[in-house]
């Protein structure tokens, strides 16, 4: 492949790995600014990636798969939720319990549904897209940019954003104006496991085609990097995913070109740890994040 | 006994109860037999205990790979990037100089941990996302490094096998020795110390004239070296590393399910770590009997994290329910 021809389709193929990341990033967004840090996204992005695979397989429908991915994220949002809001859990051992849950929960299902120990079966069906020359672009890519700018309206230019970010950053002064904290917050990880859920469905669905042991691969801890690199802001968080998107579509690219595939997978890893380090501390996070609040 | 070991077994009891009831459900649902699936789980582990004590060793080692930053209230998700540092370092030096190869896994543990600390410490990375980026990095560079440079040369996807080697016992009264080093290190210390203000609250830490960079990469160092240690003990045991890394993935995770379900600490975590062992052992058999997969475990390790998690359940469910 000629080297500009090679790049493009880097560049392109950019746009199909950002979608996952950009979905869980604007998720978790949402999430953090309610307050509460789900570090959970890894394991709803696997689980949602087994639901969907699994779901298409039975049903035939890719569509179906869609929904049911984002189903099992709502579901895991959720259930992350009760126990990070009514039952103030501690969110980064209930979110890193949720990842342990997913790994083993979805290799069982793995080997009782298609008897392999690594992957399933390639699933039948092509996610809508849309042409761009020679290239292919998904449309779901275009939904979760679409998701973005929503979601930078609804948290900045809405009443109701900006009780949510009230919520994330004085829970009591929220409280006493009225604002139901408990319910915000868990309606905010609600959505952030929602989005989280149609990014492991994508994940699998059209970047893979199949479902792997453990696929997540840290995408949903690259996500988390994402948040603070776009400093709480769906707008910004864009661009971060598509950079972060570009290092493993380049890592990709680049191991059926030169080889060395073992050092090249360690780029989207090694890129986001270097990204993470030279923009730590340029933005603050919400006051209250992380901290269980427990209403008088 | 006093209230609080009290509390701590209940929590645990309520725990084990949830995580039963969970995976029972998730093995009707796929199609297994629940009630001798979790019979063979919990009892068959038990029958060998020199097995048992071999599996638990490392993993005391990746809880307290956790447990020590823990309480400094660091969350050190690195254990598992540390146990494959560890792990490769040994593989290395113990060709050489035999024992002091498990000096240079846990040093270069400690190395990694400390820049993670460090990393925190003087600019403000987070060390979850840091720890997580380093894990799969080291575990690529681990496929990298047996597959090109330690490669056996008559079986090209394992390494060499290690230079030097500690029985089933030995290794478990090492991790034992460690561990009740770390708890004199907890309690006895002025560090330990320091270390449990610093995780009850940074502020007064601060104010106490605690050096919280100091505490924070120390903390972290000593974790990394627990971690590196970890790492160490499983290829040792294991005799060699192969590109399936099957022999170390999850070693430092599972640490972290270890180090909560003994409660955070490192008494707690020696007998969490026999009983998970005796439970990963048990898992085995249950593939062998009944063709049940040995990752229940893991759902059982996450539904018991995800119930410890939240000791405000236990509360609630004292009071019959009823939210304050």
């Amino acid at each position: 492949m000629v080297e500009a021809e090679l790049w493009l389709f880097v560049l392109i193929s950019s746009l199909s790995y950002m979608t996952p990341i950009l979905l869980a990033t604007i998720g978790e967004i949402i999430t953090e600014r309610s307050g509460i840090v789900n570090v959970g996204i890894e394991g709803i992005l696997l689980s949602s990636a087994f639901a969907s695979v699994a779901t298409s397989f039975f049903s035939g429908s890719m569509l179906l798969g869609v929904l049911a991915g984002t189903l099992a994220g709502a579901l895991l949002g959720a259930l992350f939720g009760l126990f990070a809001v009514y039952l103030r859990a501690d969110q980064i051992i209930a979110g890193l319990a949720i990842n342990m849950a997913s790994y083993g929960f979805t290799v069982l299902g793995l080997i009782a549904i298609w008897g392999h120990h690594g992957a399933s079966p390639r699933v039948e069906g092509q996610l809508p897209y849309f042409s761009i020359g020679q290239s292919t672009v998904p449309l779901l890519t275009l939904l979760a940019i679409l998701i973005a700018v929503l979601s930078w309206f609804f948290l900045f230019r809405t009443r109701t954003g900006l009780a949510l970010r009230a919520c994330g950053e004085e829970p009591r002064a929220a409280d006493a104006m009225g604002v139901n904290t408990y319910r915000y917050r868990i309606a905010a990880t609600t959505l952030g496991g929602t989005l989280a859920g149609l990014g492991g469905a994508f994940l699998a669905l059209e970047i893979a085609g199949v479902f792997t042991r453990g696929m997540s691969a840290g995408m949903g801890f690259i996500a988390l990097a994402n948040v603070a690199f776009s400093g709480w802001n769906p707008l910004p968080a864009v661009f971060g995913a598509y950079v972060f998107g570009f290092l493993s579509a380049a890592a990709d690219a680049l191991q059926q070109e030169v080889g060395y595939a073992y050092l090249l997978k360690t780029l989207p890893y090694l890129g986001t740890l270097a990204i993470t380090v030279l923009t730590a501390r340029r933005s603050r996070a919400p006051l209250r994040l992380g901290v269980p609040y427990a209403r008088e | 006994m006093s209230g609080e070991a009290l509390r701590a077994l209940s929590e645990t009891a309520l725990a084990l109860a949830a995580a039963v009831f969970v995976t029972s459900l998730l093995l009707l649902l796929l199609g297994y037999d629940p009630v001798s699936s979790l019979a063979v789980m919990f009892t068959y582990g038990l029958g060998n205990v020199e097995y048992v004590a071999a599996v638990a060793a490392p993993l005391v080692l990746s809880a307290l790979a956790f447990l020590i930053p823990l309480r400094a209230g660091l969350f050190n998700i690195g254990g598992e990037g540390q146990a494959y540092l560890g792990a490769l370092s040994f593989l290395y030096f113990s060709q050489q100089f035999g024992a002091l190869g498990l000096l240079a896994g846990g040093l270069m543990g400690a190395l990694l941990g400390g820049t993670l600390g460090a990393l925190r410490a003087f600019l403000g990375v987070n060390e979850v996302i840091a720890s997580i980026m380093t894990n799969w990095t080291l575990y690529y560079v681990t496929l990298f490094l047996v597959s090109r440079h330690l490669t056996h040369p008559e079986f090209p996807h394992r390494s060499i096998d290690v230079g030097f080697f500690l029985g089933s016992w030995t290794s478990f009264l090492l991790a034992l020795a460690l561990a009740l080093l770390a708890l004199v290190l907890l309690y006895n210390t002025l560090l330990g110390y320091e270390i449990r203000v610093l995780g009850s609250s940074r502020r007064a830490a601060a104010y106490a004239g605690i050096d919280v960079r100091r505490v924070t990469v120390l903390s972290m160092s000593i974790g990394g070296l627990f971690g590196g240690t970890a790492g160490a003990l499983k290829v040792m045991y294991v005799g060699h590393l192969d590109t399936t890394m099957s022999a170390l993935f999850g070693v430092g995770f599972l640490g972290i399910g270890v180090a909560l379900i003994g409660k955070s600490h490192p008494i707690g975590a020696v007998l969490s770590a026999a009983f998970l062992a005796s439970m990963i052992i048990g898992g085995h058999w249950v593939e062998l009997r009944l063709g049940t997969p040995p990752e229940l475990t893991d759902v059982i390790v996450g539904v018991m994290v995800l119930v410890l998690s939240a000791p405000y359940a236990l509360k609630l469910l004292q009071r019959g329910g009823r939210l304050g």
